[in-house]
C-alpha cells in the first residue's frame, strides 16, 4: 500500500492551528493537522508504559501514577466531563480477550473520578453487533457500569453531528460524530492490544471506528471499509479530538485479531496523550515496525510521531518489555511487519486446523530496517 | 407482560405520531417504523397508527426510499422496517409499492470473488446494503426479503437472490453474524439477533433442512440472551419455524425486569420484544416456516 507523502494534502498553518485549539479549548488535541515532513520535525510525546499482570491488580494506582508521570494532575481533570471508549467489538463471554476488560474500565473510571471529574460515561458503538446491550452483558461490562453507576451510551444509535474531514485520505467530505461527544471535555480511548487481520494491529487510533455511528455507516462500519480503513482511522484522528489513550495489554490478542486471535498475556498498561505514538509504542511491544503499518506511517508527522528518538518514554522501558506477537504469514497485512532485532522463532505459522505453531521458516516479509 | 411492554412503547410515542428513539430523544424513523408493526398487533391500537404511518410518509423521498434522516440519502436501510409497518396497517399501499419499487431497483456494491479472496462468502449475490454504494449485508437484505414478500412481491428474482445470499452467509456450524462466514480460513462466530432475522425472513421460502443448524445454535444460544434485541429477534426467529421455546414468556419478563437495573431500553428494541411476545400475530402472520 503506497504510503503518501505529503504533497499535495492541504496544509494547515501552525497559527491557525493554534487558533482553532484555543477556540475549541481542548488541550488533549496533540498533534495538530498539518505536515511536519518525513522526520516529523518539532513533534514529541511522552508514553508511559506500566507492568500489570492481573486484571485484580491495583490498577488504579498503576493508572494514577502514569497521568501523574505524564504530567496530569487534578488541575487537568477537575470539573471535566469525561468519556471512557473502550474496545467493544463482539459479544462473547468465552473470549474476553476480544474487548478491553471491565475491571481496566472500572479502574479508569474511578481515577478520573477521583481526581475530581464531574462525570464519566463510558461509550461505545460496536462495530460487529446492532446489540450494545448484548456486548455489555456477555463481556461483564454491565455488571460493573451497574455496580459502579457509571452511565453508557450506545454510539451506534446516538443522535449525531456533522464535522468537516480534516483528514481527506478518503473520499468522505464531512464526518458524522455522535452528539455525545459533544458533552465530553475528555475523551479517552481505551483499545486492547490486539494484532487485526486488515490493518496488521488495532489500538487506539483504529479504536475511533466505534466512535462512528452504526446506523449511519453500517455494521461493521461499511462506508469506512469501502473507504480504506487505514485511511479511514487517519480520517478520523484528524477530525476528532482525542485526549489520551489507556490501552489494555494485560491480555492482548495476537494472531488473526481482532476476533479470532489467540489471547496474549503481555502485562502491560500503555498510556499517552498523543494517540499515534502511544499505537507506535504499542506496536514495538509486540514486536511490530511500525513504519509497516500504514496507518502509523501516514500519522507520523501529522498525528504525531511513530519515530522512537521522538517519544519520551516513562515508566517501564519497552525493551525490556518487548515480546513479539504471533503474525500470520498467510494475513497480508501481518506480513513483513516485524520489527528488526526480535526472535525471529517467533513468528507464527498456521496450519494445523487454527492451532499456532512456532516455525523458524516462516518467517516472512523483511526482518531488515532500523528500529524507529 | 405484554400490558407492560405496551404502556412503555406508548409513553416513548410524541403528539405528531412518531416515536422517540429513547425516552429524551428525538423521533427516529426506525424505532417508529418497529414501534407501529409490534402496537399494530394489539387491537385496540391499530387506528392510533395512522399518524406514525403518516410521519413516516413523510419522510419517503420521491425514488420510493426512507432514509435515516432527509439529507442522508444513501442511508437507505429504515426504508424495509417504513414498508413493514405500513403492511401492518393496510392502508398505504402506494407509498409501500414506491418503496418495494427502490428496493428492487437497488443493490449493495457486488464483485465476483477471486479464488484467492480471503472473505469466503460469494460477493456476486446481490442483496440490500445498510448505506447505498457498501456491500450487502444479512440484516438489511433480511428485512428487505421480509418487506417485499410481505408487500405481494415475493416472486421477483431478486428475493430468490436475497434467499441464495442469506443461505449463503450462514455460517457453516449454523446461525448468521452480520454477514461474513470465514475469512482467512477461519470461521467467524454467530449472533442471536441477526441469525433470529435471517430466520424469520427465509421462513416459507426454505427448506426446513437447510437452516436446521442455525435453529439449533440459536435454540441453544437464546437461553441466555435477555438484552431485549437479541432475545426479541431470536424468539421470532424461532417462531417462525414452531420452535418458539416453552419458556419464551417468562425470558421476556426477565428482560423486562433488566430494565430497572440496566436503564430504559431503546424504543427499537422493546418494539421487537413486544413483537416477539405477540407472535405468531403480528409480524410472523403471513410467514410460515
Amino acid at each position: 500500500m503506497p504510503v503518501p507523502d505529503g504533497s499535495g494534502k492541504p496544509e494547515r498553518s501552525r497559527r491557525s492551528f493554534l487558533a482553532l485549539l484555543g477556540a475549541g479549548g481542548a488541550a488533549g488535541l496533540g498533534a495538530g493537522w498539518w505536515y511536519h515532513g518525513p522526520h516529523e520535525g518539532g513533534l514529541t510525546a511522552e508514553v508511559f508504559i506500566g507492568r500489570a499482570e492481573r486484571y485484580d491488580s491495583p490498577l488504579g494506582d498503576l493508572l494514577m501514577r502514569a497521568l501523574r508521570e505524564l504530567g496530569w494532575g487534578p488541575e487537568g481533570i477537575r470539573g471535566r466531563r469525561v468519556l471512557l471508549k473502550p474496545n467493544l467489538v463482539e459479544p462473547n463471554r468465552a473470549h474476553s480477550h476480544i474487548n478491553t476488560h471491565p475491571l481496566l474500565i472500572r479502574a479508569a473510571a474511578e481515577t478520573f473520578l477521583r481526581l475530581g471529574a464531574a462525570s464519566v460515561t463510558v461509550a461505545e458503538g460496536a462495530g460487529h453487533v446492532r446489540d450494545s446491550l448484548l456486548v455489555l452483558e456477555e463481556s461483564g461490562l454491565a455488571e460493573v457500569l451497574v455496580e459502579d453507576r457509571i452511565p453508557f451510551v450506545d454510539l451506534n444509535t446516538d443522535s449525531f453531528f456533522r464535522v468537516p474531514n480534516r483528514g481527506r485520505f478518503t473520499r468522505l467530505d464531512s464526518l458524522l460524530l455522535p452528539a455525545t461527544l459533544r458533552q465530553a471535555d475528555l475523551v479517552v480511548s481505551m483499545p486492547k492490544l490486539k494484532t487485526h487481520h486488515w490493518t496488521g494491529v488495532t489500538l487506539s487510533l483504529k479504536n475511533l471506528f466505534g466512535l462512528m455511528p452504526g446506523s449511519v455507516y453500517g455494521w461493521p462500519k461499511n462506508v469506512f471499509h469501502q473507504e480504506g480503513i487505514h485511511q479511514s482511522i487517519v480520517d478520523i484522528a484528524a477530525s476528532v479530538p482525542v485526549h489520551l489513550a489507556i490501552v489494555d495489554g494485560i491480555v492482548g490478542m495476537e494472531g488473526d485479531g481482532p476476533i479470532l486471535g489467540a489471547p496474549r498475556p503481555a502485562g502491560v498498561l500503555v498510556v499517552g496523550r498523543n494517540l499515534a505514538a502511544v499505537d507506535a509504542t504499542c506496536a514495538r511491544l509486540m514486536g511490530i515496525d511500525p513504519r509497516k503499518i500504514a496507518y502509523l506511517a501516514w500519522a507520523s508527522g501529522r498525528l504525531g510521531p511513530i519515530r522512537e528518538a521522538h517519544i519520551a518514554q516513562r515508566g517501564e522501558d519497552w525493551r525490556s518489555l518487548r515480546q513479539p506477537f504471533a503474525l500470520i504469514d498467510d494475513i497480508p497485512a501481518q506480513r513483513g511487519i516485524r520489527l528488526a532485532a526480535v526472535d525471529p522463532w517467533a513468528h507464527a505459522a498456521r496450519g494445523n486446523g487454527g492451532q499456532y505453531t512456532q516455525s523458524p521458516f516462516s518467517r516472512g516479509g523483511q526482518l531488515a530496517g532500523d528500529i524507529l | 407482560m405484554i400490558r407492560k411492554l405496551i404502556e412503555e412503547l406508548r409513553s416513548r410515542r410524541r403528539v405528531d405520531g412518531a416515536f422517540a428513539a429513547r425516552p429524551g430523544a428525538g423521533a427516529a424513523v426506525d424505532a417508529t417504523a418497529w414501534a407501529v408493526v409490534a402496537l399494530a398487533a394489539t387491537p385496540e391500537e391499530s387506528w392510533r397508527l395512522t399518524t406514525g404511518c403518516d410521519w413516516l410518509a413523510a419522510r419517503q423521498l420521491e425514488d420510493g426510499r426512507v432514509p435515516l434522516q432527509p439529507e442522508l440519502r444513501d442511508v437507505i436501510w429504515p426504508t424495509a422496517p417504513a414498508m413493514l409497518a405500513w403492511i401492518s396497517t393496510s392502508l398505504y399501499s402506494e407509498r409501500v409499492a414506491r418503496a418495494a419499487e427502490f428496493l428492487l431497483r437497488h443493490t449493495g456494491r457486488h464483485w465476483k470473488r477471486e479464488p484467492d479472496d480471503p472473505v469466503a462468502h460469494d460477493s456476486s449475490i446481490r442483496g440490500w446494503p445498510w448505506v447505498l454504494g457498501t456491500h450487502s449485508w444479512v440484516v438489511p437484505t433480511a428485512l428487505a426479503l421480509l418487506a417485499l414478500r410481505r408487500a405481494g412481491r415475493g416472486e421477483h428474482p431478486r428475493v430468490a437472490e436475497a434467499v441464495a445470499l442469506l443461505l449463503d452467509r450462514q455460517l457453516p456450524a449454523g446461525g448468521w453474524n452480520y454477514g461474513n462466514t470465514m475469512v482467512f480460513g477461519q470461521p467467524l462466530r454467530p449472533m442471536p439477533d441477526t441469525t433470529g432475522a435471517a430466520l424469520v425472513a427465509l421462513a416459507g421460502v426454505t427448506p426446513r433442512e437447510k437452516v436446521n443448524a442455525s435453529i439449533r445454535y440459536l435454540e441453544e444460544a437464546v437461553k441466555r440472551v435477555r438484552a431485549p434485541l437479541s432475545l426479541g429477534w431470536a424468539l421470532l426467529g424461532l417462531t417462525a419455524w414452531n420452535a418458539r421455546p416453552a419458556a419464551a414468556a417468562a425470558w421476556i419478563e426477565e428482560a423486562l425486569a433488566a430494565s430497572d437495573r440496566l436503564g430504559p431500553y431503546e424504543t427499537g428494541s422493546l418494539a421487537v420484544l413486544l413483537t416477539a411476545a405477540l407472535a405468531p400475530q403480528g409480524l410472523l402472520a403471513k410467514v410460515g416456516g
